[in-house]
């Protein structure tokens, strides 16, 4: 088995413990169902693209980008750990090389994204199933955009794990970052109606990039807006990917 | 055949040189203990040898490889257990040595099988399903040290390997290093506890201020540096006199300590010793006890250290 599959099986194996499956699954469920339900007395229906959909179905599809921002968390906690437990040096004594636990730490991102979009896909189908418009063109987009922003906030994730050693600060930190971008964005409300500059602080945020995305790929409501949200979900991947790489590079040992 | 050969091995850090041109030879199937003080450059060491930091200057070869150009080559073939304890905290005992085999590529069969013979060997049936973060100390060191023979390796770096162990499991430890050292297994072994390095090492080697002061076998490090003895003296009751009756003794340090105990230290500890004894036979003075203190590791080890301190080095 290749040295980077190694990394990922393990890296897998110390993520996916209970309290972090459940934290996945049931954190979005309550953000659909109970949030969903409830605020539709206040919410009627919002406008998305060409179609008008209503809240539950709204806030399902934007928990799927939600959810692939959470679960990237993990490369930072698994970086982290690694080097607070001393696991980084052991592993860079083995058999592996830096590239090999970048690469893992990468794979092991795109693969928790995507189980976790596919996973509030399945939960949230119920609510979205009327206005559901996947195609062939659509899913492999949704898929791209998941990967995309699976490696772009587990960038962020790992970058913030680099430069910070104490457990308060990483923590601090990693939720204070992780909760602009899940609250400032389109994934609970749309950016249309909302007040100016809030409206554009929600296009500061790649969340807003990823869930519209996702979103136009659930509904089939592609604009040039949304390929153009997609350039700069890319762009801004690459970069924070390069960034995290060097950093990851440079990691006093 | 050696298993690391390194000449003129150096690391600076900016202007400090935390190693500074050292040599070092460690043989197949031997145990090589590498003594010093804190900040001495054992660590850096390590490192350098261990592929995880390349050397300003010098060579390196690890088990007949460049370690500097091959350095992943190196590591597939050697073992090492850091200073940091190194664990997966939400992994069992259990769990985390059958883990880090696959990271290894050992096949499931084999890794479940020496599983258990390390777990059984390192005394860790009891806590075999116990998660790593609820451990204590010494049972996570043990964990780690078990877990690096998960793999098959031809040379094995462990960093003071005994810290928080109890007696018996650093006893227990050290037989099962040297059994393996037997079996051809060379050993790079840093430690502070002196007995330890006596115990265990064919060849030891003091490293201080970046520099390695000396190489040799530990009965050869104590002839070589061992010529100054101790000898302790406890009189049956204290003597004012004392001190100007015994000044007149040459060649030795005397520290009158309580007034009752006497240690005087000499390089020529049995001419000094008839001539004390002389005196103190001639003024009638009461010896309760008497004892000559053979020379151990750590006494030239202190020795060795404090001189490379002194402010003319």
């Amino acid at each position: 088995m290749h040295p980077t599959i190694r990394l990922v099986n393990r890296n897998l194996t110390i993520s996916l413990n209970p309290g972090f499956l459940v934290w996945q699954v049931i954190f979005p469920i309550v953000y659909i169902f109970v949030a969903g339900f409830a605020y539709t007395s206040l919410i009627k229906s919002v406008p998305f693209g060409n179609e008008n959909l209503d809240y539950p179905a709204f806030i399902a599809s934007g928990m799927i980008g939600f959810n692939i921002m959470n679960s990237t968390l993990v490369s930072g906690i698994i970086i982290w750990n690694d080097r607070r437990h001393g696991m980084f040096e052991q592993i860079l004594v083995g058999p592996f090389t830096r590239t090999n636990y970048i690469l893992s730490n990468v794979y092991t991102i795109a693969i928790v994204g995507l189980i976790s979009a596919a996973l509030i896909t399945l939960i949230g189908y119920p609510l979205f199933f009327e206005s559901v418009e996947f195609n062939l063109f659509t899913i492999p987009f949704m898929v791209f955009a998941s990967i995309t922003g699976s490696i772009l906030f587990g960038s962020i994730a790992s970058i913030i794990s680099t430069r910070l050693k104490s457990s308060e600060g990483f923590n601090v930190i990693i939720n204070t970052v992780f909760l602009f971008f899940a609250f400032v964005s389109t994934a609970f409300y749309p950016a249309q109606g909302a007040p100016e500059p809030l409206a554009t602080a929600f296009y500061l945020n790649p969340l807003t990039y990823l869930v519209d995305i996702i979103r136009a790929g659930i509904f089939g409501t592609f604009t040039e807006f949304v390929m153009l949200e997609m350039l700069v979900l890319v762009g801004l991947a690459a970069a924070l990917f390069v960034v995290a790489i060097k950093l990851l590079t440079k990691l006093d040992l | 055949m050696s298993s690391v050969v390194a000449r003129s091995l150096s690391k600076s850090y900016g202007s400090v040189a935390a190693v500074n041109g050292i040599d070092l030879d460690v043989k197949k199937g031997h145990i090589f203990g590498f003594l010093g003080p804190n900040g001495a450059g054992k660590s850096t060491t390590m490192k350098l040898l261990t592929t995880l930091i390349p050397p300003t200057s010098g060579t390196i070869e690890i088990l007949g490889i460049n370690a500097i150009k091959h350095p992943l080559e190196v590591r597939k073939r050697i073992g090492v257990v850091i200073q940091q304890p190194s664990y997966e905290p939400s992994l069992s005992v259990e769990k985390s040595l059958e883990k880090y085999g696959m990271m290894w590529n050992i096949d499931k069969k084999t890794r479940k099988d020496k599983a258990d013979e390390l777990i059984a060997v390192f005394d860790l049936q009891e806590i075999r399903k116990r998660k790593n973060e609820d451990l204590s100390i010494g049972q996570r060191r043990r964990v780690q040290v078990a877990r690096e023979f998960m793999h098959e390796m031809d040379l094995l770096f462990l960093d003071e390997p005994t810290v928080g162990l109890d007696p018996s499991a650093r006893r227990g430890l050290l037989d099962f290093l040297k059994n393996k050292a037997k079996t051809g297994l060379a050993i790079f072994y840093t430690t502070h506890v002196l007995t330890e390095a006596e115990y265990l090492c064919d060849d030891i080697a003091v490293i201080n201020k970046g520099k390695i002061l000396a190489v040799d076998t530990p009965d050869q490090l104590k002839s070589t540096f061992g010529q100054e003895k101790t000898i302790k003296i406890h009189l049956l009751y204290k003597h004012d006199k004392l001190a100007g009756l015994l000044s007149g003794v040459a060649d030795c340090s005397i520290d009158f300590n309580t007034g009752t105990d006497i240690i005087i230290q000499s390089g020529k500890s049995e001419l000094v010793l008839s001539k004390i004894l002389q005196i103190l036979i001639e003024n009638n003075i009461t010896i309760e006890d008497l004892s000559a203190m053979p020379t151990t590791l750590e006494e030239i080890f202190l020795k060795m250290v404090k001189d490379t301190n002194a402010p003319n080095n």
